[in-house]
């Protein structure tokens, strides 16, 4: 009997075999290599993403900015940040498509041992000056944020940094990548959708973010924002060819993310329309780019009432040019470039050039750039209520409308700067049944999913800030 | 040598010895299907004079007096005493008692132990208990019957149910029970999307225990405790419900034929009602145009929301019809008033057929059975349809005395049409129907829009001059013809095995079990449809598809290799040894994938990938394999049929482990103590208590150990890699639960009465699961082990039987569950909290289920009221203050406890049961009050406030609401809210009030089931040969729901099964009650 068990038993444990089935564990359908820059060409999309979508549930800037209005859902246009997860969308949308992406292509060229050296070091600045830019967009949304304990999925709590700190940080790498940018390896070629390898454009689209950084910083510390322009300004966009655009394309899921909400062809939704703040502005000033910019109704330029419902069929939409699949968006552009320069030597920086000159430049570019002509842009500069000398206002109200114009669509740029000169002056919505005590957002509520999942550190950061409000200032957003 | 015995017996009793003795014979047969049962004892009451029946059911005995009563008993059947009354010959149908302790019991692998052995906890019940009242998935017919198991059954055709033994216990895994039929593990998986699994668009599938056949069910037994499942290893942690079939009978026939019909209605109590005064629009007004009969005002089509103009029926409007070239009102002003029909009217009847042939038989080596079901289902929601074809085959043949072969085969086709949307989903008629409607739009007409021509004519014209397509919402009859999911199912599954008795003490069994599902899904959005949020990609959130196709194939196999030896022993005149030694070997493989087209559909209604206008994205695709390899070794120690020790102990090895750290080991030990033994009492029929301890190990699931990347859709010719949203973690070791149980057993009063009392403890440590980060590291999920969730509670079942007498009976029985959830701690201790709910696809509303330390496992958190003195504050605009954190613990989605009460009273050849079904607590969110109300459809965001002024006039006129609260002064709330439109109103989503204000209570109280049944009497059945019996019952579920306290849905109504969305209800569909009829014919 004994003996028959044994035998049994002794079956049993030979034919146990799962030590040999070590291949179960190997996923056949996805890969665990890949190379470096597929997550670099992943990123950058990702980033045109968040930035470029009118989608409600992540952002909302135009709005902010009252470049647009919504027809119905008032939610977004009076502020409610909670109604929807749009603090959360943007958020994970920086870090964890973006940034992460950015990470491992890192890592990915740091491990690489066939990869000459110079070339790791340029495309490795690629990669920073993309990261200083997701970062920059991070901080001026939200304030503090997880910087230096972020990225470590082995620390499921990241503490917060101060943002004035993690932006003196980022600029620093900014600089070291600019370095590496001009050390003479190659960069990324057609991974490179932005500027397909070529590094002196690089180096040009790293300077205009210096310069973009710096300037951020003018009202809070002028001294340090005067050096890192001064250095930045010698070697910045100089033409619309040079501007950083990402090139979307027709087919889904790489078409512009505005014709996936906007276009007809993909949504049949009717959620917004332009807003009366902007059109009454561009009618006053006859802007030759409104027809690029809206359509029309009944042949007029018409906007809706910011924070109330709008019949869609009222009022002037987007137009067609903005919602083509194909309309490509944009990172950084030339005609910013020059504003910021305008502004420069408002602010006694020593950049060349008179304020006039680049605020000339930058109308221009803005207009030929969206399809109007030189002429176009003569006519227009030439009206009183252009003309920088005659426009109204300080110099923060003439950059500041013309730039809100400038970056229209580009919401949360325009948001950035608005906040920084408060020029236009935009009213939050009132009367009727607008709830009281609106103020439109200086900055970004944190996610609710901080609140579940790193609610300690959220709590310390909400307090070091003077609250996780909406109202609660940025350190470089002062006057 | 007994049946020598038994026959001297017979002979010896039979002798007449006196003269006022008279013989009486008959045949005793088993009341469910006729067949003859030997070994019944007979005897005369009041002597030892008795008999047994023999292979026929037979039996002769001689009684003293023709007055006597004959006592038939035997073992798992009603003891029946029958007066002799003169009568020479007395058939007897001797029926099952469910509550016997002495019945045998199928414990895990399907090993049969006497009930009074047994240290654990194991609820049984009948077969027939479940098919009473003939409901196609047999899983809700568990509900109320066994404590302990929590069954929420959601009101979808064919929809999935969650299945949960004693709490969750896994933070993110898997927490349903597995579900085991003759000994085979049967796949319930659930292959709803991602997305529809957390409240988005979607469709439930169901999942697969509901395609096993009822009317082939002869007993299920619920094993709830780690002790009782040891056995059956990792994946039994969450309880098992062992499912033991209809089996043929040796040297007997039978057939059965089961016919019956149900028919279902929506339970109105259930569903929206809406407010009568208002029309379109989210503030008062109408378009101006020219429609046809000259300019005037024209509804705000565009507008999902009824917060617009006061109904006046002298007003003259251009309603949605007015555009719509073939309709009758074309171009015509029509009175502005309310609609005729609502939404409720849009649910048809739902009728379901479900006829059944079983054979069973055998001679005196074989036995076999062979039933065939059909069912068709058709639901409530237009073009919706379930057919079902099972067919079950099993046999066994006693090739020597001691080698016994057998097997089964099982095979089930399910194919769906129509199977409901669900969700915050536009493919789900109830977004529109609970929140975005007009309450002027009458459901019929739109029935007669769509129908006249097919077309999506929906009231929501993108403008006041009409247009396509329709800017939200479908006309819903389009939804349904044209919107439609259709899917289908092959499922087979079944077994070999091969029984060698060794010696008499014995056995050694070989078995091979198999289980295979093949899915197919297609999933459609017609062109010309308001865009629907579509996607296969679960790693991003669905993006808005104008018109689309998907289809999803799945291949899933397991298959189960077990070798046993099983002893049977008597040690020594006190001593018994029961016991087994075996081995299993798992292997399980599943295939998939899911593609889908890519920027709307060229050509309309051609379902084809290759109908797409861009290019395809890849298709996602899976192959997944688990093999698992488990020895394990059970004894079970009798002292006098007084004493029992159980011992468990089981090692596995897992694929899904590290390889060099897959093993790990389990045990539990039980002991049992029949204190009636030794307490004897005349009150005293039966008792015993038990108490045990066990620890189950449990795997992660596969794949979850190596990094890899997502591979998003090139960008034209470049090639993008991305990381995942999950990190995987190839240091994850086996989870374990330990779990400590004490019960007691009794009966009373000859049996007439009888409880079982279980108290139960159990914690899960070291989970392996994806846990949800912040992204700011990088990634939202991590698979880690993570910390432990404790679980403990009493179940209490209880019966009894206060009248029995010859021609009536009463007999009760009653459940009743408690359990308390707690989440102890997590992975890390800075860590206090994990989100259930799906960060990439999260929940509407702003609301997240939540694994907090602490607290029960899946609380809601959202904004909460900002109480003042324990009261709601509100602003001054009236209106409440929302916390300013999303974090506030809201709701807790667990019920405080869960009773049936079921009743059945026999009366002569009449039978009539009732099941009352309570649950008790558990918090609710509801989107569709979130929304609904903020969009004006309910009746109290319309009428007359407490000055008798509609709510609806403006503050300054005496309108608007005070809510009850308190200001932030803390004094009682006196402030008008303004309530005049859909921006301002005090009510729903608007203004974001505190989310905690849609939280409800879950409790309700249900009459689950009522049957008649009425069998035939025999004398009537005489002339009616070869059939045996016919039984014909009238039956009901779901009729009456006795108490609620959501007013306008039904509490049990749940998006899916799974962990994330528990205690959130969306586009919830109404309860149907069904009633109807069977007859069962046994031949």
């Amino acid at each position: 009997m004994r003996h028959l068990i044994i035998t049994f038993v002794s079956a049993m444990l030979v034919t146990s075999c799962v030590d040999s089935l070590d291949d179960y564990n190997i996923d056949q359908k996805r890969p665990s290599l890949a190379p470096a820059e597929t997550f670099f060409t992943a990123s950058m999309k990702q980033l045109a993403d968040v930035l470029t979508t009118p989608n409600v549930n992540t952002n909302n800037f135009r709005l902010y900015v009252q470049q647009w209005a919504t027809t119905t859902y008032l939610q977004e246009p009076r502020y409610d940040l909670t109604s929807r997860i749009i603090p959360q969308n943007i958020w994970q949308a920086l870090y964890k498509d973006v940034i992460a992406d950015l990470r491992e292509a890192k890592r990915l060229l740091e491990e690489d041992e066939l990869l000459p050296a110079e070339d790791k070091t340029t495309r490795l600045a690629q990669v920073e000056v993309v990261e200083v830019y997701a970062w920059f967009v991070l901080v001026t949304t939200f304030g503090d944020v997880p910087y230096s304990q972020a990225m470590d999925f082995q620390n499921p709590v990241p503490a917060y940094d101060d943002d004035a700190t993690i932006y003196a940080d980022i600029l620093e790498r900014l600089d070291v990548a600019l370095g590496s940018l001009s050390a003479g390896g190659n960069g990324f070629d057609n991974a490179d959708v932005l500027y397909d390898g070529d590094l002196d454009q690089w180096v040009k689209f790293g300077n205009s973010l210096k310069l973009k950084l710096g300037m951020l910083l003018a009202d809070v510390d002028t001294g340090k924002a005067k050096g890192i322009v001064e250095a930045a300004a010698t070697n910045v966009f100089t033409d619309n060819a040079d501007n950083a655009r990402f090139p979307y394309l027709s087919a889904p899921p790489n078409n512009n993310p505005l014709s996936a909400n906007l276009n007809p062809a993909f949504s049949s939704r009717q959620d917004y329309v332009v807003a009366s703040v902007i059109i009454d502005k561009l009618n006053a000033l006859n802007d030759p780019r409104r027809p690029f910019y809206f359509t029309t109704v009944n042949g007029e330029y018409k906007g809706g009432n910011y924070g109330f419902a709008n019949a869609y069929g009222d009022f002037s939409h987007t137009s067609n040019k903005t919602i083509a699949p194909d309309f490509e968006a944009l990172l950084l552009d030339y005609s910013e470039v020059e504003f910021l320069l305008a502004e420069a030597v408002e602010r006694g920086f020593a950049v060349g050039g008179t304020a006039e000159e680049h605020y000339n430049k930058a109308i221009e570019a803005s207009i030929v750039y969206w399809g109007g002509s030189s002429g176009d842009a003569a006519t227009y500069l030439g009206q009183p209520s252009v003309k920088y000398t005659s426009a109204p206002g300080n110099f923060k109200e003439k950059i500041g409308v013309q730039k809100w114009i400038a970056l229209y669509n580009r919401g949360i740029d325009a948001w950035t700067e608005w906040r920084k000169f408060d020029y236009p002056v935009l009213l939050p919505p009132s009367g009727g049944s607008v709830p009281v005590g609106l103020s439109i957002p200086v900055r970004i509520i944190y996610p609710i999913n901080e609140q579940t999942l790193n609610g300690v550190n959220r709590e310390a950061a909400a307090a070091a800030m003077g609250g996780d409000v909406a109202s609660t200032k940025l350190f470089w957003d002062v006057n | 040598m007994k049946k020598i015995l038994l026959l001297l017996l017979v002979t010896i009793l039979s002798v007449p010895v006196l003269a006022q003795e008279t013989n009486v014979s008959g045949r005793v047969t088993d009341d469910a299907d006729g067949a003859p049962l030997p070994g019944v004892n007979v005897v005369v009451k009041g002597t030892t004079n008795g008999t047994v029946t023999d292979s026929d059911g037979r039996y002769s005995l001689t009684v003293p007096s023709s007055s006597s009563t004959l006592v038939f008993s035997f073992i798992g059947l009603v003891t029946q005493e029958v007066e002799v009354g003169g009568r020479q010959s007395i058939d007897v149908p001797m029926k099952s008692d469910i509550t016997q302790l002495n019945e045998v019991v199928v414990t895990a692998l399907g090993i049969e132990r006497k009930r009074n052995e047994l240290p654990y906890a194991a609820q049984q019940v009948s077969g027939d208990a479940i098919t009473t009242t003939r409901n196609s998935n047999f899983v809700n017919a568990l509900s109320g019957k066994v404590a302990g198991i929590d069954i929420k059954t959601n009101n979808n055709l064919g929809g999935s149910t969650n299945v949960v033994i004693r709490g969750y216990k896994s933070i993110t895994g898997n927490n349903q029970a597995l579900f085991v039929i003759d000994g085979v593990p049967v796949s319930n998986a659930n292959n709803n999307s991602v997305q529809q699994r957390n409240g988005g668009t979607g469709v439930d599938y169901g999942n697969a225990a509901a395609d096993i056949n009822p009317d082939n069910i002869a007993s299920i037994n619920v094993l709830k405790g780690a002790a009782a499942t040891a056995l059956y290893g990792s994946r039994a942690a969450n309880g098992v419900v062992m499912i033991t079939t209809k089996k043929g009978k040796k040297d007997a026939f039978s057939v059965a034929v089961n016919s019956g019909v149900t028919f279902g209605v929506i339970d109105r109590t259930t569903y929206a009602k809406y407010q009568r005064e208002y029309g379109a629009g989210y503030g008062s007004g109408f378009y101006n145009a020219d429609l046809g009969q000259g300019v005037g005002p024209v509804v705000q089509f565009d507008a999902d929301a009824s917060f617009g103009s006061q109904f006046d029926p002298n007003l003259m409007v251009y309603h949605w019809d007015a555009l719509d070239p073939f309709s009758p009102n074309y171009q015509q002003m029509r009175p502005w008033v309310g609609a005729k029909n609502d939404p409720s009217e849009f649910f048809e009847t739902a009728v379901t057929s479900n006829q059944n042939v079983t054979l069973m038989g055998g001679s005196d080596k074989t036995v076999f059975k062979l039933a065939y079901t059909r069912v068709d289902d058709k639901g409530v929601l237009p073009n919706s349809k379930l057919e079902k074809d099972l067919v079950n085959f099993s046999a066994s043949y006693d090739v020597t005395d001691r080698l016994t072969v057998g097997a089964s085969a099982n095979y089930s086709r399910i194919t769906g049409i129509g199977r409901y949307g669900t969700g915050y989903n536009g493919n789900n008629p109830n977004q529109q129907f609970r929140q975005w409607w007009q309450v002027n739009v009458d459901i019929k007409e739109q029935k007669d829009a769509y129908f006249r021509n097919r077309q999506n004519i929906s009231w929501n014209w993108p403008s006041a001059t009409g247009g396509t397509p329709p800017i939200y919402s479908d006309n819903p009859y389009w939804t349904r013809y044209e919107n439609y999911a259709n899917d289908s199912r092959d499922h087979y599954f079944g077994y070999m095995t091969m029984t060698y008795k060794i010696t008499d003490w014995m056995e050694a069994i070989g078995r091979v079990a198999f289980d295979a599902t093949t899915d197919f899904q297609e999933e459609r959005v017609a062109v010309g449809s308001a865009g629907v949020r579509f996607g296969v990609d679960p790693t991003i959130a669905p993006p808005n598809v104008p018109s689309f196709y998907s289809r999803f194939d799945q291949s899933y196999s397991e298959t189960n290799y077990d070798l046993l030896l099983n002893f049977n022993k008597k040690l020594s005149e006190s001593f018994s040894l029961t016991g087994l030694l075996g081995t299993n070997l798992r292997r399980t493989r599943l295939s998939s994938m899911k593609a889908a087209t890519n920027g709307g559909l060229v050509i309309p209604k051609l379902y084809s990938l290759s109908n797409s206008i861009s290019p395809m994205q890849a298709p996602l695709e899976q192959y997944v394999r688990v093999g698992v390899d488990g020895i394990f070794a059970n004894a079970n120690l009798g002292y006098k049929e007084m004493l029992f020790l159980d011992l468990s102990a089981r090692q596995d090895k897992s694929t899904t482990l590290p390889e060099d750290d897959n093993s790990y080991f389990y045990f539990s030990t039980s002991a049992g103590f029949v204190f009636s033994k030794v307490l004897t009492a005349p009150w005293l029929t039966f008792g015993k208590a038990r108490v045990n301890y066990a620890e189950v190990g449990n795997d992660p699931v596969p794949l979850s150990l190596y990094d890899v990347y997502d591979k998003p859709t090139a960008f034209g010719s470049i090639a993008m890699f991305s990381l995942p949203n999950t990190k995987n973690n190839p240091q994850l070791v086996a989870e374990r639960t330990k779990s400590i149980e004490a019960g007691i057993e009794a009966e009373f009063l000859e049996g007439r009465v009888g409880f079982d009392f279980t108290w139960y403890q159990s914690n899960s440590f070291d989970q392996a699961i994806p846990v949800n980060l912040t992204s700011a590291t990088g990634y939202v999920s991590r698979f880690v082990n993570s910390g432990e969730v404790e679980n403990k509670g009493i179940e209490i079942s209880a019966f009894a039987t206060p009248v029995e007498s010859q021609n009536f009976s009463w007999t009760l029985g009653l459940t009743f569950a408690r359990n308390r959830n707690k989440v102890v701690s997590l992975y890390s201790d800075a860590v206090t909290n994990v989100q259930l709910s799906d960060v990439i696809n999260p929940l509407q509303g702003s609301v997240t289920t939540n694994a907090a330390v602490g607290y029960p496992y899946g609380v809601l958190k959202g904004t909460n009221f900002v109480f003042t003195n324990g009261q709601p504050t509100v602003n001054s605009q009236g209106r409440y203050i929302a916390t300013a954190s999303s974090a506030e613990i809201i709701g807790d989605p667990n019920p405080d406890w869960l009773g049936g009460i079921t009743n059945t009273l026999n009366y002569k050849n009449i039978k009539f049961n009732f099941l009352i079904d309570i649950r008790h607590g558990g918090d609710i969110f509801s989107l569709d009050q979130w929304y609904g109300e903020g969009t004006g459809l309910y009746p109290h965001t319309a009428g007359l406030n407490e000055l008798g002024v509609p709510k609806r006039s403006p503050v300054a006129e005496g309108g608007g609401i005070i809510l009850p609260g308190v200001k932030e002064d803390g004094s009682q709330n006196d402030i008008r809210a303004a309530n005049e439109d859909g921006t301002g109103t005090v009510f729903g989503y608007p203004n974001s009030p505190p989310r905690a204000w849609y939280v409800y209570d879950g409790s309700y109280v249900k009459l689950r089931e009522v049957a008649l049944t009425y069998s035939l009497p025999s004398s009537l059945i005489e002339n009616l040969r070869p059939l045996k019996g016919i039984d014909i019952s009238l039956v009901g579920r779901n009729l009456w729901i006795i108490d609620k306290n959501m007013e306008y849905s039904d509490p049990e109504e749940t998006l899916s099964s799974g962990n994330s969305t528990n205690g959130y209800q969306s586009g919830a569909y109404p309860a149907v009650k069904t009633y109807g009829f069977n007859v069962k014919f046994n031949f």
